[in-house]
């Protein structure tokens, strides 16, 4: 049976009048990428930082490795990485000395910490860039460099904080592949992200969080599966009649549709081949039309349907 | 010894900012002590004087011979432009024209015109010389009106304003406390307050930076651990700026210090300390490495002038003496004119000066380590 790593219970955090985690519970088993995922605002951060006892909450418990979580409790923070969505190293340092300092809060042995740094080096590639000062590097070195720092101790728990944040697509899909990598070689992880297409991509396990309450929980498939929402087949069409939109809300497995913008959307809930019946509708009315695609439901879909509203603004 | 050791690099990077105030302190310190004398003599002083004789008398040529004894006669042509461009660049301090008829006029006690001359107005040689013709000529006004004739009169005028008196100035200073190495420890402040604030300051700010003490306080490093190894890398520093800063002394001293200048080197000690308080302080505030130069100049320079620092304390208002009390620097001054003779030597006095220097310290330290709680506070952490 795997061991469970993280158990978080009950947790309730406020400031004033705001309450930022409303009895909060999540456990993390050994060996689980778990994705936190939750709108700005929604209690991402403050789970972390209670988490690591940098913050102090007004009730419920955490266990780490089955002891119970405390500000002093360094034998359990020796365990733990963190990467942070801001680069938090030191510009006056090199590549290497910042990461051999971050590696030495928590290695004291110098022949293993070197060891570990080479290692840590090595797995960000940054084996050239080791007399480099922070400044010199671009943002995707940088983002590198942050990550070496909170790994190069080898924690068995990993808490990345939107570690993706303002980094463009390749030093992103580095990024996650580095995270699977070092899940790979034993590390539980802990993914915090406002991006859902991060979360589905390498999260074994979700988290959904809103309003600092725990909304929803499970792996990808059962989340989606919790949305009543299976495809949503959308087709461009000039002058859609209402009489002709009125005929497609009455066709079996359909329960919702929309047109604006010149853009028909029609939401299903089960069934099979709902794309040739809606095509077989309109051409049946010799209605034109342009582009058709149908998409799977998304997290973003299991948000909507629980709140009401969308995980990711549209700008973001 | 981790966080020691990051500081120590962080400082290394910072050093070069705050040591150009040592090094630039130190030249001209060193070469200015190594010129001044320790206590000058008092001395006549010689004028160069031109002198144009239009009467051609045996009492003129008297006159010539009398200033002669005492100044340095300069021959230039006697050209009103000349001589005017020889007073600007000194090559003459008073160009005097002995108008003819000077011998009867002497004779005759009428003395209106007797002389002409180029000076520099109100200049100190006019005055001066004015005021040694006008002895002259009163004092063989006074042998003729004795019953001498003018030839003897001249003589005997010349030999009795030949007479020197004597001047010493008395010394009172403190010989374990030379004039030299006193003004070396007035503008100390000055340069602790600058080398400490430039450097001390940044690398604080840095170490103590809100994203890398998250991380750190992730780790397990003890908080107090952390605060032990930043005092131990800031008392390095600090005992290392302040050692060569007293090496250096020494050096101007002459060899190892005697009687109050172990005084001295411990109210320089002490206000180290409160420069590094002062340091800490503001490290508390993230207001960037242009903000501390700006805050630098302005606590260094302001504290400075209004303590007696750069110019002395008698010469400051009342106000200004009073509000400087709330000044850290004005209290070692004070210390430091006791034990350079300026004031009275008290020992109590001294003590109570070094003790309130102290309590600027702890309370520095206090309201750093308050600023500190409060900036770390759980709730500075909230950003979802």
């Amino acid at each position: 049976m795997e061991r469970t790593v993280v158990k978080i219970d009950n947790l309730v955090k406020r400031y004033g009048e705001l309450t930022a985690l409303d009895h909060f519970s999540l456990e993390i088993k050994e060996g689980e990428i778990l994705g936190l995922l939750g709108p700005n605002g929604s209690g991402k951060t403050t789970t972390i930082n209670c988490l690591l006892s940098l913050l102090s909450f007004d009730k419920g418990r955490i266990e780490i490795f089955g002891k119970e979580m405390t500000p002093t409790s360094y034998d359990i923070k020796k365990e733990i990485g963190i990467i942070m969505q801001n680069v938090a190293v030191f510009d006056e340092l090199t590549v290497y000395e910042n990461i051999d300092y971050f590696c030495g809060l928590y290695i004291n042995d110098k022949a293993k910490r070197k060891q570990y740094v080479d290692e840590a080096v090595k797995f960000v590639g940054l084996e050239d860039f080791l007399k480099f000062y922070p400044k010199k590097l671009s943002g995707g070195l940088l983002r590198r460099l942050n990550i070496a720092c909170g790994i190069a101790h080898k924690p068995k728990l990993i808490i990345l904080d939107e570690p993706t944040v303002a980094v463009d697509p390749q030093s992103r899909n580095k990024i996650l592949e580095g995270i699977q990598e070092l899940n790979k070689n034993g590390a539980t992880v802990i993914y915090t992200s406002h991006y859902m297409e991060e979360v589905e991509q390498i999260c074994t396990r979700i988290a959904i969080m809103d309003k600092g309450k725990k909304i929803a929980e499970g792996t990808k498939d059962e989340l989606k599966r919790m949305t009543r929402n299976t495809e949503t087949i959308i087709i461009e069409i000039l002058d859609l009649p209402k009489a002709v939109r009125d005929k497609i809300s009455v066709l079996p497995h359909v329960y919702k549709t929309d047109y604006d913008d010149d853009k028909l959307t029609v939401s299903c809930s089960g069934g099979k081949h709902n794309l040739l019946r809606v095509l077989g509708l309109l051409q049946k009315e010799e209605l034109s039309f342009g582009r058709v695609y149908s998409e799977l439901p998304t997290l973003n879909d299991v948000f909507l349907e629980i709140t009401g509203k969308a995980l990711r603004d549209k700008e973001e | 010894m981790q966080i020691f050791k990051a500081f120590m690099k962080v400082l290394k990077k910072k050093l070069p900012s705050g040591l150009i105030y040592i090094v630039v302190f130190l030249c001209i310190a060193i070469p200015m002590s190594l010129n001044g004398k320790e206590s000058e003599k008092y001395e006549d002083s010689t004028l160069k004087i031109c002198i144009f004789d239009e009467d051609d008398t045996p009492e003129s040529k008297a006159l010539i011979e009398y200033i002669d004894n005492k100044h340095d006669i300069v021959s230039f042509e006697k050209d009103k432009d000349v001589l005017f461009e020889k007073l600007y660049w000194e090559e003459a301090d008073y160009a005097l024209t002995i108008n003819k008829g000077y011998s009867k006029a002497l004779a005759n006690g009428d003395t209106n015109d007797m002389f002409g001359c180029y000076s520099v107005h109100h200049s100190y040689a006019t005055v001066y010389m004015e005021t040694y013709l006008n002895e002259y000529v009163s004092s063989v006004r006074a042998f003729i009106l004795g019953g001498q004739d003018s030839k003897d009169a001249v003589l005997s005028a010349a030999d009795s304003l030949s007479e020197e008196t004597d001047v010493e100035i008395a010394d009172n200073s403190d010989p374990d406390y030379p004039e030299r190495f006193s003004s070396y420890f007035q503008y100390m402040p000055y340069i602790l307050i600058s080398v400490l604030m430039n450097t001390l300051c940044p690398v604080l700010m840095t170490l103590n930076r809100k994203d890398i003490r998250y991380r750190t306080n992730c780790s397990c490093v003890r908080p107090n651990r952390y605060t032990l190894q930043l005092f131990a890398g800031s008392t390095v520093f600090v005992t290392a700026v302040w050692l060569i800063l007293m090496i250096a002394g020494l050096f101007m001293y002459g060899g190892l210090f005697k009687g109050n200048a172990w005084l001295a080197v411990l109210n320089s000690f002490i206000f180290a300390l409160v420069s590094t308080s002062i340091a800490v302080l503001v490290s508390s505030f993230n207001i960037g490495s242009n903000g501390v130069s700006l805050l630098t100049q302005i606590i260094g320079l302001g504290m400075c002038f209004l303590c007696g620092v750069f110019v002395p304390m008698a010469f400051l208002g009342k106000e200004v003496r009073a509000a400087a009390n709330f000044l850290p620097a004005s209290w070692y001054i004070k210390a430091n004119d006791m034990l350079d003779g300026t004031n009275v030597f008290d020992s109590s006095k001294l003590a109570t000066y070094i003790m309130i220097e102290v309590a600027f310290i702890v309370t520095f330290f206090i309201v750093a380590l308050l600023i500190h709680r409060i900036k770390y506070n759980d709730s500075d952490s909230l950003d979802s």
